[in-house]
């Protein structure tokens, strides 16, 4: 293994850190389609980001596309809250539409640019390696490394400080609610958490990482516990798992990084459905042969 | 056709086509609150490009239809099983079975990619839509796909309506409950599949989602739904495409808006129910109240701009003056107490009045919705009643 290969496999494995952190959040709260709206509305943020100030440093880039996640939340929000739209319904409605502003914006504007729609939306993790910044000391360090460290400890901290808050919210949003835990500004409050994660990891490894990072190694982690903190632990290890199983995948097979590590998350997923000792289909089915 | 040049017309009776089953069809899949099985569906067709790409070794356009149709429902098919293995809630298994469908068409695409195959060019702009590379013979296959679709639609109304609604009562009919949700999901697999070749993957879940839910706004009955979501369809990718078409622009985009304006000022200003309309009938109740407040003490101290505004309405309709209530006023305030004497007694012994039939009173016009016979009785009653 390079040592870009290495640099490749500890990005994609922060990307699973910072998204196994908030991910059993997303899952148990039934959300988990949200982070797959917010990954797609922040495409008008990055593209007013580059017409505005005509750059993609990641700071400005954070923002704008922030910003265009936030939006998103709260037209979803606003829809839901009228009582005419379902939610699911306001999700499929929104984010399309922003999306849709996006790819105008890089049609019309940006056409033939760096700013290409292929780079945006799946990424390109081959890439990280060669954008190093200087940390002092002659040493180099790759960007998005240094970037999604700075998330991670973001998520980290948010998570234990707000760990019990955040878990009553999650299981019992009216208890929280009666205990004065505040769940309408937690819930927010993760969202932006969402969003800010997805918008950095998304400039380094593309949309669909993303969003497998947030969903798959989550629900597989919830295939096999019951407790929310070995379940946290559980999907930043499936994190982990795919970053480096999937990095020797693409490496054997010659093929996409970000696909060949949603894939094995996806397989991981398999297996513990099939397999999980307490909640796995075929665990069951022997269960109940043995018992018959 | 329509002024337009020849592929432009292509692309209008395209998005049309699409417009038309994908509004019918999408409706099935908002009701029972799945809209984004639509969007999983899209991205999970993929895959399926690619590997009818690979087996067939050319872009042959129903070849890679089958393949989309196939992966298509092979993911819808994967998220009602792992749904109903009952650990994972429906939210995640759509997500995790997009996000491993999808993944798995990226690699395949590097794959393909990678065999420098002259002919896989543009396999990837699938995702986005080609709109503009439609031809005749595409819009056809679309147009009987869809025709069909909506035919098996037309002769199954009744027996898909039941299920989609109350599935235990379908079963107790003797229906094929099981049987007639994978053929809607089946149905559903194939709006997705035209709909990719027009708008694209990402944003063919609006094109399932905006016309039910204008369609909504508009009617409460289902047998007006299902049409109505057909012809906001239509009108949405007719609309769409001839704009794009007239920008420059790229279609699925300037749908997709269209689409969703359309869906907001359905919500916004739908009779009856929309968002400004309801909010205006509160304003105007407020302020029915406020000046009711004034009517009945005209002398109380003026406070607040609510309370200016509601005297400024009593001037302007002569009950109010300077002095206080003008003779007009004092008949209006007269009105007003015995109006809510009335509703006080219906309140306290409503019970005992003899009506012809069950109506639901008003509480401004008892009168009026009970009629004078009750109104005399609920007099007796509350005169009766004092010591």
């Amino acid at each position: 293994m390079t040592s870009d290969d290495l640099v490749i496999v500890v990005v994609a494995g922060l990307v699973g850190t910072a998204c196994g952190l908030l991910g059993p959040f997303l899952v148990l709260r039934r959300i988990a389609l949200l982070s797959d709206a917010v990954s797609h509305a922040v495409l008008p943020g990055i593209v007013a980001v580059w017409l505005v100030w005509q750059t993609r440093a990641p700071l400005p880039v954070v923002v704008g596309a922030a910003a265009f996640a936030v939006l998103c939340v709260l037209g979803i929000d606003a829809l839901r809250a009228s009582g005419l739209v379902a939610s699911d319904a306001a999700i499929a409605l929104v984010f399309p539409a922003l999306f849709s502003l996006g790819v105008l914006g890089v049609t019309r504007f940006a056409d033939g640019i760096h700013l290409d729609l292929d780079s945006t939306i799946y990424g390109e993790i081959a890439f990280v390696p060669f954008d190093s910044v200087d940390l002092g000391g002659g040493v180099g360090v790759a960007r998005a490394a240094v970037v999604l460290g700075v998330v991670v400890l973001l998520n980290l901290a948010l998570i234990t400080l707000l760990w019990k808050e955040l878990k009553a919210t999650t299981f019992d949003p009216a208890f929280g609610a009666t205990v004065r835990l505040r769940p309408q500004l937690l819930s927010r409050l993760l969202l932006v958490a969402v969003a800010v994660t997805a918008v950095s990891a998304f400039e380094a490894v593309g949309a669909i990482l993303v969003v497998t990072m947030l969903i798959v190694p989550a629900a597989t982690a919830y295939l096999l516990t019951d407790r929310l903190v070995v379940m946290v632990a559980l999907a930043v290890g499936v994190g982990w798992v795919g970053a480096v199983g999937g990095h020797a995948l693409a490496v054997a097979y010659d093929s996409s990084i970000a696909g060949a590590m949603g894939l094995v998350c996806a397989a991981c997923f398999v297996a513990a459905l099939l397999g999980s000792p307490k909640h796995g289909l075929l665990t069951r089915r022997l269960r109940r042969a043995a018992a018959s | 056709m329509l002024g337009l040049p020849y592929t432009d017309a292509v692309v209008v009776v395209g998005a049309l086509v699409l417009g038309v089953t994908s509004g019918v069809l999408g409706t099935f899949a908002v009701l029972r609150q799945r809209s984004l099985v639509g969007d999983a569906v899209a991205h999970s067709t993929l895959p399926g490009v690619c590997v009818a790409f690979l087996v067939a070794g050319v872009k042959d356009v129903p070849g890679l239809l089958v393949g989309a149709a196939v992966a298509g429902l092979v993911a819808a098919l994967l998220m009602v099983g792992i749904e109903r293995t009952g650990r994972i809630k429906p939210d995640t298994a759509i997500g995790v079975v997009l996000s491993g469908f999808f993944s798995l068409g990226v690699v395949l695409l590097t794959h393909i990619a990678s065999t420098a195959d002259a002919d896989q060019a543009g396999l990837e702009n699938y995702l986005f839509g080609q709109a503009a590379g439609l031809l005749e013979s595409d819009v056809l296959v679309m147009a009987v796909l869809g025709g069909v679709a909506l035919a098996v639609v037309a002769v199954l109304r009744r027996a898909l309506t039941t299920t989609l609604f109350d599935p235990s009562y379908a079963g107790s009919l003797g229906l094929p409950v099981r049987a007639l949700e994978v053929l809607m999901t089946g149905l559903l697999v194939v709006a997705v599949v035209i709909g990719v070749r027009v708008v694209g993957a990402i944003l063919m879940v609006a094109m399932l989602v905006v016309p039910t839910v204008v369609a909504r706004q508009l009617a409460d009955r289902f047998t007006l739904v299902l049409p109505l979501a057909g012809v906001v369809g239509a009108v949405v990718g007719i609309t769409g495409s001839f704009l794009a078409t007239r920008a420059a622009l790229p279609t699925g985009p300037v749908i997709v808006l269209v689409g969703f304006t359309l869906a907001v000022l359905a919500v916004l200003l739908a009779p009856g129910r929309g968002v400004l309309w309801r909010a205006s009938r509160l304003g105007a109740r407020r302020r029915r109240v406020r000046r009711e407040q004034v009517l009945a003490h005209p002398d109380a101290p003026v406070r607040g701009i609510a309370d200016r505004i509601a005297r400024a309405g009593l001037r302007r309709r002569g009950l109010l003056d300077d002095t206080g209530l003008t003779p007009a006023g004092a008949t209006a305030a007269a009105e007003l107490a015995d109006r809510r004497a009335l509703w006080s007694a219906w309140l306290e012994h409503g019970a005992l009045v003899d009506l012809p039939d069950a109506r639901e009173p008003d509480p401004t016009d008892l009168r009026g919705s009970l009629g004078d016979d009750a109104v005399a009785q609920l007099r007796r009653l509350s005169t009766a009643g004092r010591p």
